[in-house]
């Protein structure tokens, strides 16, 4: 996957082109409006990170002409200032989300994934796995090791997500806004009980554990070698 | 264009005011004057004739007239403002004391017959001269005008300098306005000395100050929390981060750093996300998209939430009643789980949380009540302020909302047209809001 970042604020830019890089993004990294332009419109990226304010071309002229020039690849802003304004015009322009800075990477890096995995039309899953925890979706019915286990409606939700973007690392809110619709920053440790009931149900007892904190990410569901 | 100053105005107005009477007096004055004086030159003229009249008795013609005309002469010399004439019936002068005079505005004439039963006879003309009373009345005339003039004059600066004593507190107040700054908001009118007038200016003026100089304050200590609460977590990034860095350390020791550091940085955003929220709501610009809400459906979403937290806690939630209301989906839910937080934060094992809806006509009344230790009722009425806390000992702790949580909660509430208030009584504290319907 290609993505292409126009930041100026120079920091900022190499950082989230390291990140999304060791994440498996391939990155490329504009400075300025102008330069960005030229490459969103000649390069083939499957998602453009613009920030709004940039030297030069800003980030809405830049949406303008790509989406003029019929390219719909999403493009994700962001911005300084969450102004309503803000926000609606770049609704209106086309763009697909927006995060206000400051924002966490790990909110951002799950941001771009949905993006990304937006445009694909997969099979309708009624089956989810990893290790011996199955996950029935239609019978809504969770096993592991062949064991029953008996979930709430929310646990049973949360692990849905944790599985569905399994080797995800998926920030505090962004599991607070699938599982319960809360979308902003509670600062509440909601999530960090539900998790913590939800792995003495299915790792407490089993082996190797899958429910995995990554400590000021978020949390991730993955198999990891024994060490 | 600039209109004429209220001293001009009214200075002008009591100038008319004083003209326009003193001239009816004086016109009045004039009349009554002039109708007397008509009246005494009528009784002399009336008294002169009938004294002629006897001296010419019995002359019927022309040269009749000289045998009595020494006697005549010796009665118009003792009156030598009178002239007689005598014609006969015929038309032709007998007699003219004065034929020389004639400006017969200077004269009061009386025509009569010689003899009061002949009125075809000759006649007597009698022409009084009344230079002295049009002198009189000329003088009074022009005193009249200087009456006018003068008492118009003396209205006027007299008026001017009512208007001018008068608005001196006005004036006051203006040097008070101009002299403020934001250091002399405490400045006040003193209310008792204004007049009846002005006094209620004076209130609104000093409570406009009032205003001011609290909002100031809040200000002022807003800013001060801001800078203290920033330098608490900068200080200790800036503290780690160097120590950290003064020699080659483990990888462990490094990775413990970040983190902690992380979690500094996350609250300082956190901060100032919260923070941008509430200056959007001071500048009016927390514009909530209403939409038609079921609170039942929304409370047990939020409860659902909070479930596992709550059952960790030994605490339980409930909720009572439902209603409808147009609120901002987003917004109403930060706000009350919030309120959630801190009711969890303070309700003991064993407690119990309580969401309740009461809707009257007029007011839809959403409580969010939790048992447990009851707030000091001093403290009651500072929870909302920005930076508040009731503990001034526990700066850090859980309160990822650095004690703006309940300011950031009356700010959406406010946005919606409603108002929150806390009751806090024998071990149930609840935080109410009160919505129009």
């Amino acid at each position: 996957m290609k993505l292409l970042i126009v930041e100026d604020e120079p920091k900022t830019g190499h950082s989230l082109q390291q990140g999304l890089g060791e994440a498996g993004f391939a990155v490329e990294l504009a400075a300025d409006g102008t330069t960005g332009e030229r490459l969103a419109l000649e390069g083939d990226h499957d998602l453009l990170i613009l920030d709004v304010m940039l030297p030069g071309r800003d980030g809405w002229q830049i949406l303008h002409s790509l989406r003029q020039a019929g390219r719909d690849m999403p493009v994700l802003f962001l911005t300084a200032r969450d102004a309503v304004e803000d926000r609606v015009h770049g609704l209106e322009l086309g763009a697909d989300d927006y995060l206000v800075k400051p924002f966490a990477f790990a909110e951002l890096l799950a941001r771009v994934r949905t993006l990304l995995r937006r445009g694909q039309t997969t099979a309708a899953e009624t089956f989810l796995q990893a290790a011996d925890l199955e996950l029935d979706l239609l019978r809504r019915r969770v096993r592991r090791g062949g064991r029953r286990i008996d979930l709430t409606p929310q646990e049973f939700a949360l692990l849905e997500l944790l599985l569905r973007r399994r080797g995800e690392v998926l920030p505090k809110s962004l599991i607070a806004a699938e599982v319960w619709d809360m979308h902003f920053d509670s600062g509440t440790n909601v999530v960090e009980v539900a998790i913590r009931r939800l792995r003495t149900k299915i790792d407490d007892d089993f082996a190797p554990p899958l429910i995995h904190t990554v400590r000021g990410l978020g949390y991730v569901l993955e198999v990891r070698a024994a060490p | 264009m600039r209109p004429l100053s209220l001293g001009a105005r009214l200075s002008l107005l009591f100038a008319a005011c004083s003209a326009a009477v003193s001239l009816l007096a004086g016109a009045l004055f004039n009349q009554a004057s002039e109708a007397h004086f008509a009246e005494l030159d009528y009784q002399q003229l009336q008294g002169e004739l009938t004294v002629l009249r006897n001296l010419l008795d019995g002359v019927a013609d022309g040269a009749d007239l000289p045998g009595r005309l020494p006697a005549v002469q010796e009665e118009l010399a003792l009156h030598p403002e009178l002239a007689l004439r005598i014609a006969g019936s015929d038309g032709l002068v007998w007699f003219d004391s004065r034929p020389e005079r004639r400006d017969p505005a200077a004269y009061r004439s009386l025509e009569a017959s010689l003899e009061p039963r002949r009125a075809n006879g000759a006649r007597l003309t009698l022409h009084l001269n009344i230079a002295h009373h049009r002198h009189f009345l000329d003088d009074m005339q022009r005193l009249i005008w200087l009456g006018v003039g003068l008492s118009a004059l003396a209205t006027a600066l007299l008026g001017a300098w009512g208007v001018r004593r008068s608005l001196r507190p006005l004036r006051q107040m203006g040097e008070v306005a101009a002299g403020i700054s934001a250091s002399s908001l405490t400045t006040r009118l003193e209310e008792a000395r204004q007049p009846a007038e002005l006094a209620e200016l004076a209130q609104a003026f000093n409570a406009m100050l009032a205003r001011l100089e609290d909002a100031f304050a809040r200000l002022s200590a807003f800013s001060g929390d801001i800078a203290h609460e920033l330098r608490t977590p900068l200080s200790n990034l800036l503290t780690q981060t160097q120590v950290i860095l003064a020699r080659p350390r483990a990888l462990e020791d490094y990775r413990e750093t970040l983190h902690s550091n992380l979690e500094e940085l996350q609250r300082l955003a956190q901060m100032v996300a919260d923070m941008l929220l509430l200056a959007k709501a001071d500048h009016g610009l927390l514009l909530p998209s209403r939409e038609p809400l079921e609170l039942g459906v929304e409370l047990d979403a939020l409860l659902d939430y909070f479930a596992p937290l709550a059952e960790d806690a030994e605490v339980r939630l409930e909720r009572r009643g439902e209603a409808r209301l147009a609120a901002d989906r987003g917004m109403l839910r930060r706000a009350l789980s919030n309120l959630l937080d801190n009711a969890l934060r303070f309700t003991p094992a064993g407690g119990t949380i309580r969401l309740e809806v009461t809707s009257t006509a007029d007011c839809l009344r959403l409580e969010v009540g939790n048992s447990g230790p009851a707030i000091p009722a001093e403290q009651l009425p500072k929870l909302f302020d920005r930076f508040y806390r009731a503990d001034p000992a526990r700066r850090e702790g859980r309160g990822e909302h650095a004690g703006l949580g309940l300011a950031l909660i009356r700010s959406i509430v406010r946005a919606h047209g409603g108002e929150i208030r806390c009751e806090s009584v024998e071990g149930w504290t609840r935080f109410i809001l009160e919505f129009p319907a």
